[in-house]
C-alpha cells in the first residue's frame, strides 16, 4: 500500500518523468463530495456513480496495461476550508492525478484557487454551477460536466412558453444554483412574453414555507417554477404547496429530477409536475446510464448522479488518452469529450480503450450531455423535460 | 383574512410549537444546570430517527412510537450526561458547552450511518387540509398542538405541585440553598435529563412528521430554539413556550416585509429587541 | 521525491492553522482575557474577509466597489472594518451577560451571513467574490505556499507579541482584574464598561485580520466559509482545549485541533471502500470523540493559564 502510495506519488509529482513502465500501475483519483454538511442528503448518489464508472472501468480492462482506477473518497463538506484541506491531502498525500468534484460552488473555485490549478491537477465538477467558475483563471485545468444554470434555465422558459404555460411564479434556493436558474428564466420568459407574477429566494432547511408559497400565490399564477433540490427545500415547497392547494404546475430543473420526491409525495399527487434535465443530443447516453446504473442498484435519477458519472468517466478517458501523465490530461480531456470522433456512450470502455489504443479520436457522448467543452471548460446542455411516471421519470419532449 | 390565518398563523403556530418543545428543553438545562447546551438539536433527530426506527422494526403506527422513543431519547440524554458530562460538572461551564457541540457531531454522526441520509418520512403520500369553518388543519398539526399543550401542562404541574418537580425549581433558582435543604442534586439532575431527552424527541419527531426527516434538521433548527429560550426568559418553561410561538410566528410573517432568505434573521431580530428592551426576557427569567 | 507532497500538505495546514490561531487569539482576549462570551465569531471573519477582497478584487459590474488596493491595505481595511463594526454590537450588547451576549453575538453573525449572502450588489451574494489577488501568488504552487504560510506565521507571531506585551501591561491585568471581580473592579474606579467594549472591539478586530489572510488565501470568499461549525465554533474548541487565558494555549489549541480535523481523514479511510461514504460519518464521529478525550483528560487546557488562580471562569458572582 505504502509502497505503491510513494510511487504513485512520484509519478505525480514528476509527472513529466512518468515512463512506460510505470504506466501499468494502479491510477488515483479523487472525488470530493460535500459528504457531511449541508448538501449530505445529495452526496451518497453522487459517490456512488462516481465509483461506479471507476468500477466499469476496472471490469472493463483498467487503466494503460493492467492498471486500475483507484478511486479516493474525500469529504468537502460544502465548505470552503474542509474543501481546500481534503483537495491538498489528496493532491499532496496520496498523489491523486485529477480530481472530480468538489461539491458545491464555493469549494470548487477554492479548490481551483488554492490547490488544484497552482498544482497542475486537473478538476471535473459535476455540481459546481456557478459562473464565477467560468471564469477562473485555470490555465485550462478547471472543467465541468453540470451545464451552466443559464443554458438550461433558458431551455426550460422557451419549452414552457411552448407548451402554452404564460404566466408563473419562481421560487429559488438562495445559493448559486437556484440564483443563476432563476434569473436566466425570468429573463428569457419575460422575452418571450410572459409573466413571472413572482421570483422569491428561500432559504434552505426550514420547516414551513406556507406563508412564502401564499406570498408567491397571490399574482394568480397557477404554474410554480421551484429551482431548489428535490430531497432539501424543494421537497418540502412542492409538499406543502400540494397539501395547501397552492398551484397546479409544478415545474423544475435537474435539482428537482429525484426520485425521493416520488417516494415521499406519491406518484399519483405529482401528475403535473415536470422537470427539466440535460441529456445528450439523442439521449442514448442516458437511456444506457440509466439502465446500468439501475442494474448495479443506484438511482439514476438522483441529483446530479448523470453529470457526476460523467465526470469520473471522462476523467478515466482522459487519463488513458494521456498515457497517465498528467501534464497532457487537459489537452487529452477535451480530445476525448469533444467531436470529431467515433462516439462513445457511457459504459464503453472496452470501445473506448481500444479506439485509443489504435490512436483514433473519440467522442463521448454522456448520461448528462454530450461535453462538448467550451474555452471556459463550460459545456452548453441539451435538455429533456420529463414527467412522473410510475414510480419513476419518464421523457416528454426534448428542449430547444 | 381566512387566507392571513391559515398561511401566516397557523403554520406559524405550528413551528412555534415545535420550536416551544425544543426551547423548553433548553432552557431547563440552562436553568437547571447552567450550560447551553448545543446538542440538543441533534438530540432532537435522534429522538425522531428513533421513532422512525420503532415504526420500521415494531410495525406501530408513528404517534404510537412516539413515547417508545421519547423513553429511549431520556435513557440517551442521561446516558450521555453520565458518560460526557457529568465529570465537568464541577469545572468551569463552558468545557460542558464544548463537550456538548462535540456530542452534536457524534450523535449526527451515529443517525447518518443508521438511517443514511436521504429524507425521510414516517409515511409516504400528503394529507390535505381539512376545513373547519374556513379553518385549514390538518390532523397531524392538530395532533402537534394538542401533544404541545398535553406535554407542557403536564411538566408545569410536575413543576408546581410534585416534590421532585419543586427540587427542580428550588435547584434552578439556587443549587447552594437547594442541596443546603437537602435536595439531592444528583437525583435533580437524572430527572432534568429524562425530561430534556423526551421532550427533545416529541420536538423532533413533531417536526418530521410535519415535513421530512433529514439528518441536519435538528442543528438547523435549534438556533431559532435557543432564540425562544432566551426570549421567553431563562429556566421559564412558560416562557420557553410563549418564546417559541413568538419566533415560529414571526419567521411566517416576516416574507410579508422583508425578502424570504431573511426569515432566520428576524427570530433574531426580535430577539436583540426584547433583551435591550427587557434583558431577562418576556417573563421573568435568570440572569446568568 | 514524495517528500514535497508532505511537505505542500504541512504548508497547508501550517496557514490554516495560523489563521485559526488568530482567530483563537482574538477570542482569546474576548473570552479567556476579559470573559465576553462572544459566539458570533464567524461574523467578524466574514467582515474581514470581505472588505479585504472588495479593496482588492478587480471591480465586477453585479457589485460595489473592486479597487485592487494593495493586499496591505486590505488587510488594515479588514481590522478596521471589524472593529466598526463590532463598536456598535459591543456598545449594545456588552450590557448583557455571558450566556444572553453569546445568543445575542450569534445573532448578529447570522444577520450578517445572511445579509452576505442575499445581497447582491454588496458582497457579489451567493456567488461570492473571485480575483482576490494572493502575495506571492505568481509563484510556482510550493514556493508560492510556503511564502505565504511564512505571511501568515509572521503575522501570527506579530499579534501574539503584541497581545503578549498588552497582556502584561497594566491593561491586560486590568481586563483580567474585571474579569475575575467585576464589582471590586469597578469599586477601585476602574471603567468597566469602557474596557470591556476596548477588549471586545480588539478583539473582533484581530478576527477581521484572521478573515482578510483566509480570503487571500482561497484568493475568493463565497457564504459558504462563514458557516458558524467552521467559523464560530471550531474556533471556541480550539481556545477552551488549548486553554483559555493563555495565548500560546490558544495557538496549541488551533494546531491540536486542525490536525484532528485533518488528519482524522487518513484514519477513516482505511476502513473498507466499500464504506467510504460511512467513512466520513465516522470519521465525524471521531473528532466529537476526541474532543471528548481531551475534556476528560485535560479539561483545564493543554496550556491553562498561568498565575493569577481564578475563582471563577465563568459566572460573575451571582447577586
Amino acid at each position: 500500500m505504502n509502497k505503491t502510495r510513494a510511487s504513485i506519488l512520484t509519478l505525480a509529482l514528476a509527472g513529466a518523468l512518468a515512463t512506460a513502465p510505470a504506466w501499468a500501475q494502479n491510477v488515483k483519483v479523487a472525488y470530493l463530495v460535500g459528504i457531511t454538511g449541508p448538501i449530505a442528503g445529495m452526496a451518497p448518489t453522487m459517490v456512488q456513480s462516481m465509483k461506479f464508472a471507476a468500477e466499469q472501468v476496472n471490469a472493463q480492462g483498467g487503466i494503460g496495461n493492467g492498471g486500475k482506477i483507484d478511486p479516493q473518497v474525500y469529504d468537502s463538506g460544502c465548505n470552503p476550508q474542509l474543501a481546500t484541506d481534503a483537495a491538498t491531502k489528496a493532491v499532496n498525500v496520496n498523489g491523486v492525478i485529477g480530481m472530480v468534484g468538489p461539491s458545491c460552488s464555493g469549494p470548487v473555485i477554492a479548490v481551483a484557487n488554492s490547490v488544484t490549478v497552482p498544482a497542475g491537477v486537473l478538476l471535473i465538477t459535476s455540481s459546481g454551477t456557478s459562473p464565477k467558475i467560468s471564469t477562473l483563471d485555470d490555465k485550462d485545468l478547471v472543467f465541468r460536466t453540470v451545464a451552466s444554470d443559464d443554458y438550461q434555465g433558458r431551455a426550460l422558459a422557451r419549452t414552457l412558453k411552448a407548451r402554452g404555460t404564460d404566466k408563473v411564479a419562481v421560487t429559488y434556493l438562495n445559493n448559486d444554483y437556484g440564483l443563476g436558474l432563476a434569473e436566466a428564466f425570468s429573463d428569457e420568459f419575460k422575452k418571450l412574453g410572459g409573466t413571472v407574477t413572482a421570483s422569491r429566494a428561500h432559504e434552505d432547511k426550514k420547516a414551513s414555507y406556507r406563508s412564502d408559497l401564499a406570498e408567491l400565490a397571490k399574482g394568480g399564477a397557477d404554474t410554480l417554477v421551484v429551482f431548489a433540490y428535490g430531497n432539501s427545500s424543494g421537497l418540502t415547497i412542492v409538499r406543502q404547496a400540494l397539501e395547501n392547494g397552492f398551484f397546479k404546475n409544478f415545474v423544475g430543473a435537474d435539482g428537482m429530477r429525484d426520485e425521493n420526491m416520488i417516494k415521499t409525495l406519491g406518484a399519483e399527487n405529482l401528475k403535473t409536475f415536470l422537470v427539466s434535465a440535460p441529456a445528450g443530443a439523442t439521449g442514448a447516453g442516458f437511456e444506457k446510464f440509466s439502465k446500468d446504473f439501475k442494474a448495479a442498484g443506484g438511482d439514476p435519477n438522483g441529483t446530479f448522479a448523470a453529470t457526476s458519472y460523467d465526470a469520473a468517466f471522462l476523467m478515466a478517458l482522459a487519463i488513458e488518452k494521456a498515457g497517465g501523465d498528467k501534464a497532457k490530461l487537459s489537452q487529452a480531456l477535451r480530445e476525448v469529450a469533444t467531436a470529431p470522433g467515433e462516439p462513445i456512450l457511457p459504459g464503453e470502455w472496452t470501445k473506448a480503450k481500444q479506439l485509443i489504443a489504435e490512436g483514433k479520436d473519440i467522442d463521448y457522448k454522456g448520461a448528462a450531455g454530450d461535453h462538448e467543452f467550451d474555452a471556459n471548460g463550460d459545456v452548453p446542455g441539451d435538455y429533456i423535460l420529463y414527467k412522473v411516471s410510475g414510480n419513476t421519470f419518464a421523457e416528454i419532449e426534448r428542449m430547444k | 383574512m381566512l387566507e392571513f390565518i391559515n398561511f401566516y398563523i397557523i403554520p406559524g403556530i405550528v413551528i412555534g410549537a415545535i420550536y416551544a418543545l425544543g426551547a423548553i428543553g433548553i432552557t431547563l438545562i440552562f436553568g437547571i444546570l447552567r450550560f447551553g447546551h448545543f446538542a440538543h438539536g441533534d438530540l432532537a433527530t435522534t429522538g425522531a430517527y428513533l421513532a422512525l426506527g420503532v415504526t420500521t422494526l415494531i410495525g406501530l403506527t408513528p404517534w404510537l412510537s412516539l413515547p417508545v422513543a421519547m423513553i429511549l431519547t431520556a435513557l440517551l440524554a442521561y446516558g450521555i450526561h453520565r458518560l460526557f458530562y457529568r465529570h465537568l460538572e464541577a469545572r468551569p461551564k463552558i468545557l460542558t458547552v464544548m463537550a456538548s457541540l462535540g456530542i452534536g457531531m457524534m450523535l449526527r454522526s451515529v443517525v447518518q450511518v443508521a438511517w443514511g441520509v436521504d429524507p425521510l418520512a414516517y409515511g409516504s403520500g400528503i394529507a390535505r387540509a381539512q376545513s373547519f369553518a374556513g379553518l385549514m388543519l390538518r390532523p397531524r398539526e392538530i395532533a402537534t398542538l394538542a401533544l404541545t399543550l398535553a406535554l407542557v401542562a403536564t411538566l408545569l404541574a410536575f413543576l408546581r405541585y410534585s416534590k421532585w418537580g419543586k427540587a427542580m425549581r428550588a435547584m434552578s433558582d439556587n443549587p447552594d440553598l437547594a442541596r443546603l435543604c437537602g435536595v439531592d442534586n444528583d437525583r435533580v439532575t437524572r430527572l432534568t435529563w429524562f425530561i430534556v431527552g423526551a421532550l427533545a424527541a416529541a420536538s423532533g419527531f413533531c417536526l418530521g412528521i410535519n415535513t421530512e426527516l433529514t439528518t441536519m434538521m435538528g442543528w438547523s433548527a435549534m438556533l431559532s430554539m435557543f432564540a425562544a429560550a432566551v426570549l421567553g426568559g431563562v429556566g421559564r418553561v412558560e416562557g420557553a413556550v410563549v418564546g417559541g410561538l413568538v419566533i415560529g410566528l414571526a419567521e411566517e410573517l416576516s416574507v410579508l416585509l422583508v425578502p424570504s432568505p431573511y426569515k432566520s434573521a428576524t427570530a433574531f431580530v426580535i430577539l436583540l429587541a426584547i433583551l435591550l428592551l427587557r434583558p431577562q426576557g418576556i417573563f421573568k427569567g435568570k440572569v446568568l | 521525491m514524495a517528500s514535497i507532497g508532505l511537505i505542500n500538505y504541512a504548508t497547508f495546514m501550517g496557514t490554516m492553522i495560523g489563521i485559526y490561531g488568530i482567530l483563537a487569539l482574538g477570542l482569546n482576549v474576548q473570552w479567556g482575557v476579559t470573559g465576553l462570551f462572544n459566539a458570533g465569531i464567524a461574523g467578524f471573519f466574514a467582515v474581514g474577509a470581505y472588505l479585504s477582497a472588495l479593496l482588492t478584487a478587480p471591480p465586477s459590474p453585479e457589485r460595489i466597489m473592486g479597487w485592487e488596493l494593495p493586499v496591505l491595505v486590505g488587510w488594515l481595511g479588514a481590522m478596521a472594518g471589524a472593529a466598526l463594526i463590532a463598536w456598535p454590537i459591543g456598545r449594545v450588547c456588552l450590557r448583557f451577560r455571558s450566556d444572553y451576549l453569546a445568543i445575542a453575538t450569534i445573532g448578529v453573525a447570522e444577520v450578517i451571513r445572511l445579509v452576505l449572502r442575499t445581497e447582491e450588489t454588496l458582497s457579489g451574494g451567493a456567488r461570492g467574490i473571485t480575483g482576490v489577488p494572493r502575495p506571492f501568488g505568481g509563484l510556482e504552487y510550493s514556493l508560492s505556499q510556503f511564502a505565504y504560510f511564512a505571511l501568515v506565521i509572521a503575522v501570527l507571531l506579530m499579534v501574539y507579541w503584541a497581545l503578549e506585551r498588552q497582556l502584561t501591561a497594566p491593561w491586560g491585568r486590568m481586563m483580567k482584574a474585571i474579569r475575575d471581580n467585576e464589582q471590586a473592579a469597578a469599586a477601585m474606579g476602574k471603567d468597566v464598561e469602557r474596557r470591556r467594549l476596548e477588549s471586545f472591539v480588539l478583539g473582533a478586530a484581530i478576527m477581521g485580520l484572521a478573515g482578510a489572510l483566509y480570503v487571500h488565501f482561497m484568493r475568493a470568499i463565497t457564504p459558504e466559509a462563514i458557516d458558524p461549525m467552521i467559523a464560530t465554533f471550531l474556533v471556541w474548541i480550539m481556545l477552551i482545549l488549548g486553554g483559555s487565558g493563555n495565548n500560546r494555549g490558544a495557538i496549541l489549541g488551533a494546531v491540536i485541533i486542525w490536525l484532528i480535523w485533518s488528519m482524522s481523514e487518513f484514519i477513516t479511510d482505511q476502513l473498507p471502500a466499500d464504506v467510504a461514504t460511512q467513512a466520513k460519518y465516522v470519521r465525524v464521529f471521531l473528532i466529537g470523540l476526541m474532543l471528548q478525550l481531551i475534556l476528560r483528560f485535560r479539561p483545564e487546557g493543554l496550556l491553562p493559564e498561568e498565575s493569577v488562580q481564578r475563582t471563577s471562569h465563568l459566572a460573575p458572582p451571582r447577586s
